[in-house]
């Protein structure tokens, strides 16, 4: 038996909200690894914030999205 | 003495229109028949007192609380507001026909400029959308009407004097007084705002201020009513509801911030305060912060609910449901938050450092993701479906087809390589004017012919409609794509004058804005003799929607009201 939210029908729905999902987190490995730039805490912290935070609100909203819609 | 004695005769003046006006308002109104706005879900039908009839003539405009009347008043008001804009941008245009500034001083170019931008954003493109919303949000959703009906007045009525502060310059600079209309180009970057002296520029920005509360009221309100007055349940919600929702919420979040950096600007211009001073201020960069923390938003408040009303116009006139309804609801959603996390990218040209520079890349290329995935919904949806291309399917087809473009032009500018090439030239124009213009007017164009017998119940003029459509497509687009070219070779915006290598572009644009200009000009035509002299409506459906099981409820709210119409007139009755 399909699981009641996790089933196929939802998760395909739900791949609009999964790929900016993977690209922000893309991204934010890619940054967090790879920097030409002399280190300084203060700016990456920022910078890696600047997509974390979208990447966790999106990521609750598709998480509220598939349970109540 | 003679001074303190004037202003004692002013102040009482003043005190004994007030009191006029008080009695007046009292005498015309029974204040306590309507719905109290704080009375909450269960006691609003104990207490309600309706009228038998509205009352008539300027009165009933005057002291309407009706969704509808309200949803009316925004429209005329966005339509006088999108005449003064085209207006303006057509003597630009004129002036930009030659490489010399021979029609009008530069400085009248820049006021137009100013102006065209601050009215088609704020006071044409967001009071248009609450147009549409206002009379139909509550016919879709099964609500009486709006939960607050007086706070929805009180937002539209703060806007009429909101334009006129925004407008006031040019008529004081035209009447000789030495004010000069504001010049700060509609997105008012610090230090030229701060140090423009004329005083038009005050009151520009308090009237920006007032439309930003109005805004605001009517955000609340739609979320209020959407959540509330809801006969239905949320998956059965119409596409154009979930985007007005969304776009309510992005207004909650944005507009408070514009009005808190207008205060701060008021300030720094006026008393002495230094949040955007060069040295020992937060700097210029501060106001760009802050201006486009609301101003990436806006882009979103302006686009999502012509989508909804695209995502609700098109399927009806394909045979078939929106494909992947809740893949539109999910990326309308996912748009809400990610369009919160993008504003830098309006700024990779000002030397912020380049790590935060690439974090608003990363999260500007994302977006894309939702927006794309809208348009293939539209066209997966007209796939092999049973098109009828009538006015309101043309114009979405053509909001899909200029979204595409303007979309597109976006994901380069997103990139930060790309965007340092073109930052500040007439590529960024030509792209946000497929995007306003091209798509956001147009979805809007598709609306008004949608709904235009429920609007008059009367028919519009088909031919009209057509020439309307065709001349608006043909002319948005060989204005927008010379623009385009235009900035690929370098052309700067904001400019009264150029050099004579780009006259030939110039000269096309100015041609497709003509072609554009006398599109609106038919349509103006169409709908105010359509609206006095049109057929009658004679059937509840008069789009065949219910063959393919496609009408929502507002048609069946007008079918119910013609019937009602009939039975009071009595005169098919009678014939019988």
């Amino acid at each position: 038996m399909p699981h009641p939210v996790w089933n196929r029908e939802t998760l395909l729905d739900l791949t609009v909200n999964v790929v900016p999902l993977v690209i922000l987190a893309f991204f934010f490995f890619l940054f967090l690894f790879f920097s030409p730039w002399a280190p300084n805490t203060f700016i990456e912290t920022i910078s890696l914030g600047l997509i974390l935070v979208p990447f966790v609100l999106l990521g609750l909203l598709t998480w509220v999205a598939a349970h109540y819609l | 003495m003679a001074a303190l004695s004037t202003d004692l005769a002013l102040t009482i003046l003043m005190g004994g229109f007030l009191l006029v006006v008080l009695f007046y308002v009292l005498r015309v109104e029974d204040w306590r028949s309507y719905t109290p706005a704080g009375g909450g879900v269960g006691q609003v039908e104990e207490r309600r007192v309706e009228y038998e009839e509205k009352p008539g003539g300027l009165i009933r405009w005057l002291t309407t609380v009706d969704h509808k009347d309200i949803g009316m008043l925004y429209g005329v008001y966005g339509l006088v507001a999108f005449l003064w804009g085209g207006f303006g941008v057509l003597l630009m245009r004129t002036e930009l026909l030659t490489p010399e500034a021979d029609f009008m001083q530069a400085q009248m170019y820049n006021a137009l400029l100013t102006t065209h931008g601050l009215t088609m954003l704020l006071l044409f493109g967001t009071p248009m959308i609450a147009a549409f919303a206002n009379y139909f949000i509550p016919l879709l959703i099964g609500a009486d009407d709006m939960a607050f009906p007086r706070i929805n007045a009180i937002a539209f009525w703060l806007l009429p004097p909101a334009a006129i502060l925004v407008w006031i310059g040019f008529p004081l600079a035209l009447l000789g007084t030495g004010i000069q209309a504001p010049q700060t180009s509609w997105t008012m970057y610090t230090p030229l705002s701060v140090e423009q002296p004329t005083p038009a520029t005050d009151l520009m920005i308090l009237g920006l201020h007032l439309s930003g509360i109005s805004t605001t009221m009517g955000a609340i309100n739609f979320i209020a009513t959407i959540f509330t007055e809801r006969d239905i349940d949320w998956p059965e919600l119409d596409l154009f509801s979930w985007t007005m929702l969304t776009q309510s919420g992005l207004i909650l979040f944005a507009f408070p911030l514009l009005g808190s950096a207008f205060v701060m600007l008021l300030l720094d211009r006026n008393f002495g305060t230094t949040f955007f001073a060069v040295d020992g201020g937060g700097g210029p960069i501060l106001w760009q912060h802050l201006f486009w923390f609301f101003g990436h938003p806006e882009v979103y408040i302006l686009v999502l609910p012509p989508m909804g009303l695209v995502s609700l116009i098109l399927p009806r006139f394909s045979g078939r449901k929106l494909f992947g309804y809740k893949f539109v609801v999910y990326s309308t959603l996912a748009i809400g938050v990610l369009s919160f996390g993008v504003w830098a990218h309006h700024m990779f040209a000002t030397g912020i450092d380049p790590r935060i520079r690439l974090s608003f890349m990363a999260v500007s290329l994302a977006i894309a993701i939702p927006s794309a995935v809208k348009v293939f919904n539209w066209i997966t949806t007209m796939w092999n479906g049973n098109i009828r291309l009538n006015a309101p399917m043309l114009f979405s087809i053509g909001f899909v087809q200029n979204f595409i473009i303007g979309g597109v032009t976006g994901v380069f500018l997103a990139a930060i390589p790309v965007d340092l090439v073109l930052h500040d030239t007439y590529y960024v124009v030509g792209h946000f004017h497929f995007i306003v213009m091209g798509a956001i007017a147009v979805a809007v164009f598709s609306a008004v012919y949608y709904w235009f017998p429920i609007y008059a119940g009367r028919m519009y003029q088909t031919r009209l409609a057509h020439w309307h459509f065709w001349l608006t497509m043909i002319g948005s687009n060989v204005t927008f794509f010379a623009l385009m070219l235009l900035g690929y070779g370098g052309m700067p915006r904001r400019y009264a004058t150029y050099l004579p290598q780009f006259t030939s572009l110039h000269q096309i644009a100015t041609f497709g804005a003509f072609v554009l200009a006398l599109g609106q000009l038919i349509f103006v035509w169409n709908i105010v003799q359509s609206w006095i002299e049109g057929p009658v409506v004679e059937d509840g459906d008069p789009w065949g929607l219910e063959a393919d099981g496609m009408r929502s409820p507002e048609w069946a709210w007008f079918e119910k009201k013609r019937e009602t119409a009939l039975a009071d007139g009595g005169e098919e009755g009678g014939e019988e």
